[in-house]
């Protein structure tokens, strides 16, 4: 389910490449490249964009996780490309004919578009997820100002998952050891997930309990609290986050410039 | 010993909003500072709602009706609680709930805390290494604490408390899920501490070794408070704890101190097998 | 009970406690761990806002929108990308229940249908707009997708087929998020109820 890889990534051998860019510029890589493809309707250029960001990638790793997401969307991309081929309402021009069953040109493009913007998505998001960790992006973003309140509430989750699916297979194997039987309809369903689902939110939140209290007892928001460092060096960190804000801004703009344009 | 030095609860009670009874009725009890305090009682007397005041977490964080006086070392954990938190170490009864949240390894797990108080990066390190290696920890710093058994998430938790080097400890069943052992080791360390020391646990035979005190709960009440050997040696079955294995023994075998006491510890247990020889 | 007290001038009131900032995740968390025993069951629904639903009942409508908010943020950075722009709906439905639950509208079981009726409005107008931009009207859920089909291919307008797609999926699910909420909420102890309710620090 969750993400073995970035949730034990602990080690730290000699950096390569990617490392030697910072979070924030990553996250801010994501929001341009989707941008860029949500600007264009051109075919040819959402490819260039598909290229670039999975060249990314490539270079850095591949996970499962990605593999995953990217399997996932492409099954969705095939039934959209199908959906729209046969019944876009703009359709007209016949692309081609597979058992008789006419595919229209006008939805088939205007699915690969759609497509295409998801999978710039996907892999700009891919290239963040598998070339940062969760301590380094904690860190970079304490640094960066973020109160560690704030910190907590965006990361921990990272860290409370792997527990709680442990959690749920323990109840699990207890529930099957005393024999449900095989459910048929949604609320015999629905009732034989609740002792699994009861025992597992209880003790959860009862977790949480205890966490609030053991990070007070600890001192969490001392304000002398001081960030560590992070485990890389970055280079012009600044410098790319205001050119890709600045881009962001521009295509922002353009795109609000050309719909006014439209009713103008 | 000077008198503001010392651990004093008068008439303290304690009622959370909605329960009809109190938790802890009227307790009365003295200490001295740097003594182990070993709070026994069976389940739902009372013990983990006494760490919660001791703490400072009842009524700092759980909101509960406090009433009577208490300080520890001179100190209130009601009038200035982040200044009398940065004195004490807390261990809770679920390891698991303790853990930051947000460390990657055991080290970054144990300098939470000294993190927390701003202290330099070098001191930590050598803090975290000392800590860990009381726990006999080191050569799991560099684990993700999610890998670590129930035990060693045990002695994770008391290492992110001593590393700050508190003056109070409070410890709340700090050796439930540690192998006789691990136990064994812990106990062995905690006789050596410096810190005032209150900890509750069932290891009845382990308190007898190492505690000054023994207060005794029950439905809320202190129903005794004194050294092991007086404690022991005035058992009520109300009370349903065990008595310490070596009592037993000695009750058994009718080896009596010669104050005609029956010993609760192994130091005691010898002198009363030398006596009756 | 401390929820009754709430009344229309405090509920909007937020300040991020330590309590809620443990809760937040973990409402986040039982989100993740109940879609994955929807899906492990092949359930027709997806429960995935089951934390949500619970941080707001807990918490208060912010505390439920956050909630909803990281949950897809978190979702979209791990697993899937796109869900990120849903986080959208999940804010809106974290605010539904945390209206509904201080208004009284989750105290009995008849009350609670009301309530999933209206919780599924407010989601699937807000996932509509998102589902035709990214999906051409799609949800991606085979059944809903081939009524969708369905409907375009009979020239029902896209808006309309894609709200009625997200609807009908919307209705089933959120009626049983709400159910087991109801049912998951009164079995909590009152410890936690007004430890996560409470305005502490």
């Amino acid at each position: 389910m969750t993400d073995q890889r970035i949730l034990s990534e602990n080690s730290h051998p000699k950096p390569r490449w990617y490392n030697t860019i910072d979070p924030i510029t990553k996250l801010l890589m994501i929001l341009d490249f989707s941008l860029l493809s949500f600007s264009t309707h051109r075919l040819l250029l959402e490819a260039g964009f598909i290229s670039v960001t999975f060249l990314l990638l490539l270079l850095s790793k591949v996970s499962p996780t990605t593999l995953k997401a990217l399997g996932f969307s492409l099954f969705l991309i095939l039934t959209m490309l199908v959906i729209q081929g046969l019944f876009y309402s703009k359709n007209q021009v016949v692309l081609l004919t597979i058992l008789g069953v006419n595919f229209y040109k006008e939805g088939i493009i205007y699915a690969a578009t759609l497509g295409s913007r998801v999978l710039v998505i996907i892999l700009s998001t891919g290239f963040f997820m598998v070339t940062t960790s969760i301590s380094e992006n904690a860190k970079y973003l304490e640094q960066t100002g973020l109160s560690y309140r704030t910190i907590y509430l965006l990361m921990s989750v990272c860290y409370i998952l792997p527990e709680m699916m442990r959690n749920m297979h323990k109840i699990q194997m207890a529930q099957k050891v005393r024999g449900t039987n095989p459910q048929k309809t949604l609320m015999q369903k629905l009732k034989s997930i609740l002792p699994v689902l009861i025992p597992l939110v209880i003790k959860t939140l009862d977790q949480s309990m205890e966490r609030s209290i053991s990070l007070q007892l600890r001192g969490f928001n001392n304000p002398k609290r001081r960030a560590l460092a992070t485990p890389y060096h970055y280079r012009l960190a600044p410098l790319a986050h205001i050119s890709l804000t600045m881009i962001a801004i521009l295509l922002i703009g353009w795109q609000i410039w050309s719909k006014i344009n439209l009713f103008l | 010993m000077v008198k503001n030095q010392s651990i004093s609860l008068k008439n303290l009670s304690v009622k959370y909003p909605g329960s009809t009874a109190p938790q802890l009725k009227q307790m009365t009890a003295q200490a001295d500072s740097g003594q182990i305090i070993g709070i026994v009682g069976n389940s739902r007397s009372g013990k983990t709602t006494l760490c919660q005041v001791l703490s400072g977490v009842i009524p700092t964080i759980i909101s509960a009706k406090v009433s009577g006086t208490y300080t520890l070392n001179g100190h209130s954990p009601v009038d200035d609680w982040p200044a009398y938190n940065q004195l004490t170490g807390v261990v809770l009864q679920n390891p698991a709930g303790q853990l930051s949240g947000l460390a990657d390894t055991v080290a970054d797990e144990i300098a939470f805390d000294l993190i927390n108080q701003g202290i330099q990066e070098a001191v930590i390190t050598k803090r975290v290494n000392q800590a860990a290696m009381q726990m006999g920890l080191t050569a799991q710093l560099t684990q993700h604490p999610e890998s670590l058994s129930g035990g060693q998430l045990q002695r994770l938790a008391i290492a992110s408390a001593i590393a700050t080097d508190p003056q109070i400890l409070i410890l709340d069943d700090p050796t439930s899920e540690m192998d006789p052992v691990g136990r064994q080791q812990f106990f062995n360390w905690l006789a050596g501490v410096k810190a005032t020391t209150f900890i509750v646990s069932n290891e009845i035979d382990d308190l007898c070794e190492i505690a000054d005190l023994i207060w005794v709960l029950q439905d809320g009440h202190l129903v005794a408070q004194g050294t092991p050997h007086q404690v022991f040696n005035h058992l009520s079955a109300n009370w349903q704890l065990p008595a310490p294995t070596s009592f037993q023994l000695a009750q058994k075998m009718n080896w009596r101190l010669p104050t005609s006491d029956f010993p609760v510890n192994f130091q005691e247990l010898r002198e009363a097998i030398h006596a009756t020889n | 009970m401390k929820m009754q007290g709430l009344n229309h001038a405090n509920i909007w009131r937020f300040k991020l406690t330590t309590a809620t900032m443990t809760l937040i995740p973990a409402a986040v968390g039982i989100n993740y761990v109940a879609k994955a025993l929807a899906e492990g069951l092949k359930l027709p629904v997806w429960l995935g806002s089951l934390g949500t639903f619970l941080a707001s009942m807990l918490a208060g409508p912010v505390a439920g929108a956050i909630s909803g908010f990281i949950n897809n943020v978190i979702y979209g950075l791990t697993l899937s990308p796109i869900s990120t722009v849903y986080a959208i709906t999940s804010i809106g439905i974290g605010v539904a229940v945390g209206v509904l639950h201080a208004k009284g509208w989750f105290s009995s079981a008849s009350r609670v249908f009301v309530s999933a009726l209206i919780i599924a409005i407010v989601s699937a107008v807000i996932s509509t707009p998102l589902n035709v931009i990214f999906w051409g009207g799609q949800t991606g859920i085979a059944w809903g997708d081939s009524l969708f089909a369905l409907l375009v291919a009979n020239h029902a307008p896209v808006w309309l087929a894609s709200f009625i797609d997200e609807f009908v999926l919307d209705i089933l699910d959120k009626v049983c998020v709400a159910y087991l909420a109801f049912f998951i909420y009164r079995q909590l102890p009152q410890r936690m109820v007004r430890f996560f309710g409470d305005d502490q620090q």
